[in-house]
């Protein structure tokens, strides 16, 4: 997506990136980013909680539009305690490899 | 707030993906010299409220009725319409655990969030449709010259203030 915005921002299109992966995003030179501390597939919010989503969708555009200069990613600061022990299991050695529909991948 | 600085808290996943993956080739992230290649960067116009958005996601959410991502480097996009209700979205990806967007596409395709924040005039309007693909492309120039022109000229055609890009 970094790759994406660049093209947009230099053709005049201002753009938000939302991550939860601050390392890479930071590697890539995001024009604008909002980080939320989520594991991946979560960046805009938790399953089945639409108030969260709306919420968290909602910080980081202010955040996003608040951003003076290039390559800012604002933390949301947005706490996470959906999933305990997320951090922890985040590719580490109980990471599992799946296939496009989500099955776990024989090795 | 020195932005260049990771918060403690954060996942290193380049360090974790690494260690992970130890005996394969190293993976490359795409990556840019902050000193040398400067993010461009274009003054966002007005307040949030006056903002048209476009939303781009990366997740690999489609309708059930569009087929759906296929493994790795499909740069194929699929126009999702705005209005579509949740329980028509699939998700197919590789690269991240899924289980839960498949419960709810919400969680990397704020559809139904962004139409709730322009009912409440917190945004102008949401782009209908919003693009979706599903990332994992293993060449930056396959990204480059086949998903970045449809996305801009998307933008440009919709007249959008803001593009908000959700990886996954």
């Amino acid at each position: 997506m970094g790759l994406i915005a660049r093209v947009l921002e230099e053709a005049g299109v201002p753009t938000l990136i939302m991550t939860s992966a601050w390392d890479i995003t930071r590697a890539m030179g995001p024009p604008r980013a909002a980080f939320l501390h989520a594991p991946l597939g979560h960046q805009t919010g938790p399953p089945g909680d639409p108030d969260a989503q709306r919420a968290i969708v909602r910080a980081a555009l202010e955040a996003g539009v608040s951003i003076e200069g290039p390559g800012e990613i604002v933390d949301l600061e947005i706490p996470w305690p959906h999933d305990p022990g997320w951090e922890a299991r985040a590719y580490s050695a109980e990471h599992v490899e799946t296939d496009p529909n989500g099955k776990p991948k024989r090795g | 707030m020195d932005s260049s600085r990771q918060p403690a808290h954060a996942i290193d996943y380049m360090e974790r993906t690494r260690k992970l993956y130890s005996s394969q080739p190293a993976y490359r992230w795409a990556s840019f010299d902050p000193e040398s290649e400067p993010p461009p960067f274009t003054p966002i116009a007005g307040p949030l409220s006056s903002l048209r958005i476009a939303l781009m996601a990366s997740g690999g959410v489609h309708d059930q009725e569009q087929e759906p991502f296929h493994f790795r480097n499909d740069t194929s996009v699929r126009e999702i319409a705005t209005d579509t209700p949740i329980d028509d979205l699939r998700v197919s990806h590789f690269g991240y655990d899924i289980s839960d967007a498949q419960i709810d596409p919400g969680c990397v395709l704020p559809l139904r969030a962004l139409r709730e924040l322009e009912a409440e005039g917190v945004i102008r309007s949401l782009v209908d449709p919003a693009l979706t693909f599903m990332g994992g492309i293993y060449s930056t120039r396959r990204v480059a010259e086949e998903v970045a022109p449809r996305f801009l000229d998307f933008v440009l055609r919709q007249k959008a203030d803001l593009a908000y890009l959700v990886p996954a």
